[in-house]
């Protein structure tokens, strides 16, 4: 059992407490979900209960932390590692040794178990998540979601009594996570492990879990089991900014409505079942397709073959044209050949067979440097990006890259700063602001030029909800102007929201190229939540191509 | 892109105790710095050959070498310039240095970088088949056993464990900025330098924020503090073994004896030295190559034997 009480925590040099006042019991068994705004105090919760707080991050404490009888301020996080285990963001960085097998082993090692347990706590573990033919594989050969695999099998060997996971999933691709989290799942139902899983997209786990809490500004806003908060604190939930799956959102908008007084549902299933008597009585159009694209033609790639020096081959005889103001999302599994392709587009990468040309130029006869006047490219990771002193540098550097000088780039730089509401950090170091500050500064580092284009290899992994949604909302209004938008990304919900077209890969080929609508809908599991809700009701004259909240209220009016 | 790292390829040699190929490395390393005649510091050299072979690491062996190759070339060129020594001289330069001198090229300082030069590359080729055919841990394991600091032995394997993704962090950083329209190479000596900032502060930041999380994983499944610890893989000497490593010694005693008749050693100045054999330096010489190579064979039999 976990007892959090009066707890208070400021680190070392911050001005205000990561932690307020939490008070908190969490019962062997439970799993329990902690979401919230980013900086509102999930890691540093995590971080007390295995007494990385305050031994290993040093602050001011106030109150007790009690978990499974012992006080985390008096036990070392090595006394408590066999108590509680923990699982970070980014499995690259929680893997110390060179092969699976050492790995599993490192903290059993480190608490000088006897060989022979060694040897058979190993096996368990790597039953248990399924990776004993990783064995021995080095770790650096392994994918993002077999090494957090790995890294969980490496906790899971202490045989902990409690298992924090923050953030698990962020990195991982949608099928990786979807695994992930299936295994959690399993611990805490056949094993009993108490699970503490920190996640800000709900819609990959409501149905698991039995209770929510919820933090922001280093304070608990709602606590309670899931079904329960979510229908009777959907307000403050949504008002921290926390992303509701698009089901739970719908039924709270047709309970406002008055046209149902079902439970909440978490599932596709539950979603049904809620609207079963309402669509049963329904018919309508489908909602419009959007204006089919009538720009001139930007980018046209022929015949493109791309093959990796000692790999394997990315991109398989791949032909389309992407026009003037298209928001087109590229979509594939992992290793489909989505960020090859797109490298293609500002000359990272070159044919190694076939053309591409942009804005008519052939890639092959210009330089990367000459093509970032046209085509301004986002990487995921803003930490890539950022290298200046301060943020109107940022800006500088990219707009002296280009040839620009003096007042011109003085005066886009104020442009750029004024439209990413980023004015009054212009004199801070970048890489110091916060995680959405640091997203807003790298696009608005490359959306200085004004490109023509826009690259984006996914900018939403990861990201919390209303970032998401902020970024979005100006993309969108991005490729109205007439500009070209062109998104790599995991996330069917975004897609389905935003954008106009959708490019399918699979094995370096493209699979499917057309309108959203006809992309995403009928589609098996690749659908979004709110089009596999309706596709049941195509019997009941119920349009099955309809994809968001937005369209099916239009459809109840 | 070929990976600097270890693969496993289950040769016979990958297979070998990891502490007799400590043994043969560093028997080829001490007898290096103590001979110093040509012939035999390049029959030394030929002698790492069938190891390498039988290793099958020459995509890898061949990247040290031509890293090697121009080592060399700075080595005699530098040589070459900085020491007047040596009579017959090839080109004197018309002005002086400070400090220096008249700069003067002779051919027996030519000779001396060369001399040196394969002094560097018989230890590089004995190290490289150490490095690639050993498990970085297993090498971590063999030194912890020989009494090093585990702490610091853990550092210098997580270091090599982070060499991939370093290199990952590289490629990714360099196309962001790039795509920023960075031209590396664009401008003077010093511009470049300030052009690869752009890639060097991300770099160092973001590897300094894995440092954090990686010691806050390692923390949290129970490292430090001091206590004993148990090694799950073990490195045990069969008896076998150990007549391998006794093997892998015994160039270093053939090489302590070649020193030790007053033989081995060679004169590059003021004129080259006459190279020549007595009797007992060219069986002792014999014997130091023979036992060198004999690593192979006896490599495949303990394998063979492990197998049965």
């Amino acid at each position: 059992m976990i007892k959090i009480k009066d707890f208070t925590f400021q680190y070392g040099g911050a001005e205000k407490p990561a932690l307020h006042n939490i008070n908190v019991e969490i019962e062997d068994g439970e799993f329990v979900l902690v979401t919230g705004p980013s900086a509102g105090g999930k890691s540093s919760l995590c971080r007390c209960l295995n007494g990385l707080i305050p031994h290993f991050y040093g602050g001011k404490v106030a109150g007790r932390v009690e978990v499974q009888g012992l006080n985390t301020l008096e036990h070392s996080t090595k006394e408590l590692a066999t108590r509680v285990g923990m699982i970070f963001q980014d499995p690259e960085n929680q893997l110390v040794t060179q092969d699976v097998e050492r790995e599993i082993a490192f903290g059993l090692e480190n608490l000088a178990f006897p060989r022979n347990l060694i040897a058979r706590r190993i096996e368990e573990s790597m039953d248990t998540l399924g990776i004993a033919a990783l064995r021995y594989r080095p770790v650096y050969e392994l994918s993002g979601g077999e090494k957090q695999k790995v890294a969980i099998a490496s906790v899971l060997a202490l045989h902990p009594e409690v298992l924090i996971l923050d953030e698990p999933t962020s990195e991982l691709d949608p099928k990786s996570a979807e695994e992930v989290l299936s295994i959690v799942q399993r611990l805490n139902d056949e094993l009993g492990i108490t699970i503490i899983l920190v996640e800000h997209r709900l819609d990959r786990v409501v149905q698991h879990v039995d209770r929510l809490i919820a933090l922001d500004g280093g304070k608990i806003i709602v606590d309670g089991g899931t079904r329960n908060v979510l229908s009777h604190n959907y307000q403050e939930i949504s008002a921290a900014g926390i992303g509701v799956p698009p089901i739970i959102r719908l039924a709270y908008q047709l309970k406002a409505k008055g046209i149902t007084d079902a439970e909440t549902p978490l599932t596709v299933k539950e979603g049904r079942m809620m609207l079963q008597e309402v669509f049963q009585k329904i018919s309508g159009k489908s909602p419009e397709h959007d204006e089919k694209s009538t720009g001139k033609p930007v980018i046209e790639v022929e015949k493109l073959w791309h093959v990796y020096a000692d790999g394997p081959t990315a991109l398989r005889n791949v032909s389309l044209k992407i026009n003037e103001g298209d928001f087109v999302a590229i979509m594939g599994r992992n290793a489909s050949g989505k960020t090859t392709l797109v490298k293609h587009f500002n000359g990272l990468l070159l044919p190694n067979r076939g053309l591409v040309s942009v804005d008519g130029i052939d890639t092959r006869k210009t330089t990367v440097a000459e093509l970032a006047r046209k085509v301004g490219f986002v990487f995921q990771n803003p930490n890539d990006h950022l290298f200046a002193d301060t943020v109107e540098e940022e800006m500088g550097f990219t707009l002296k890259n280009l040839g620009l000088e003096g007042g011109e780039v003085r005066m886009r730089t104020d442009e750029v700063l004024a439209r990413f509401k980023l004015d009054k950090y212009r004199k801070q170091y970048p890489r110091a602001l916060s995680g959405g500050q640091k997203q807003r500064v790298a696009l608005a580092s490359v959306l200085a030029i004004q490109p023509r284009i826009l690259v984006l290899d996914e900018p939403t992994r990861g990201m919390e909800y209303h970032l998401k949604a902020e970024l979005m909302d100006f993309l969108r209004e991005y490729a109205a102007q007439g500009n070209t938008v062109i998104l790599v990304t995991h996330d069917v919900e975004t897609v389905a929201e935003y954008a106009g077209r959708v490019i399918l890969l699979s094995e370096g080929n493209v699979v499917v190229d057309g309108d959203k609508r006809d992309v995403l809908s009928r589609a098996l599991l690749f659908s979004p939540q709110i089009n596999r809700l309706v596709q049941a009701f195509g019997k009941y004259g119920v349009p099955d191509d309809i994809l968001t909240m937005a369209e099916v209220l239009q459809l109840l009016k | 892109m070929i990976s600097f790292r270890y693969k496993n390829r289950e040769t016979a040699i990958h297979k070998l105790n990891p502490f007799c190929k400590l043994g043969w490395v560093t028997s080829i390393f001490v007898i290096a710095l103590i001979i110093n005649n040509p012939i035999h510091l390049l029959l030394i050299f030929l002698a790492t050959l069938p190891v390498v072979a039988a290793a099958r690491v020459w995509r890898e062996w061949t990247l040290v070498m031509k890293f090697a190759f121009f080592l060399c070339l700075a080595i005699i060129i530098i040589n070459a310039l900085v020491s007047s020594h040596g009579s017959h001289v090839l080109w004197r330069a018309p002005f002086r240095v400070p400090l220096i001198g008249t700069p003067v090229l002779t051919v027996e300082a030519v000779l001396f970088g060369a001399g040196m030069s394969l002094r560097l590359l018989a230890v590089l080729s004995a190290f490289a088949v150490l490095t690639f055919t050993t498990h970085p841990d297993d090498l971590m394991l063999s030194m912890i056993k020989m009494k090093l600091p585990y702490k610091s032995v853990l550092v210098t394997s997580l270091t090599t464990r982070f060499i991939p993704t370093l290199i990952d962090d590289v490629e990714r950083i360099s196309d962001v900025q790039r795509s920023r329209g960075l031209e590396l190479d664009r401008g003077n000596f010093f511009q470049r330098i300030r052009n690869r900032m752009a890639i060097i502060i991300p770099l160092l930041s973001n590897s300094l924020d894995r440092t954090v999380q990686v010691a806050e994983a390692m923390e949290s499944r129970a490292f430090g503090q001091g206590e004993s610890r148990t090694y799950y893989h073990e490195i045990k000497l069969n008896k076998f073994d150990v007549w391998i490593l006794l093997v892998s010694i015994l160039p270093l005693i053939a090489g302590i004896l070649i020193r030790w008749l007053g033989q081995g050693d060679y004169q590059y100045y003021p004129t080259l030295e006459k190279l020549s054999f007595g009797g007992l330096e060219g069986l002792m010489l014999a014997l130091l190559v023979l036992s060198l190579c004999v690593m192979v064979p006896l490599a495949i039999i303990k394998k063979r034997i492990e197998l049965d």
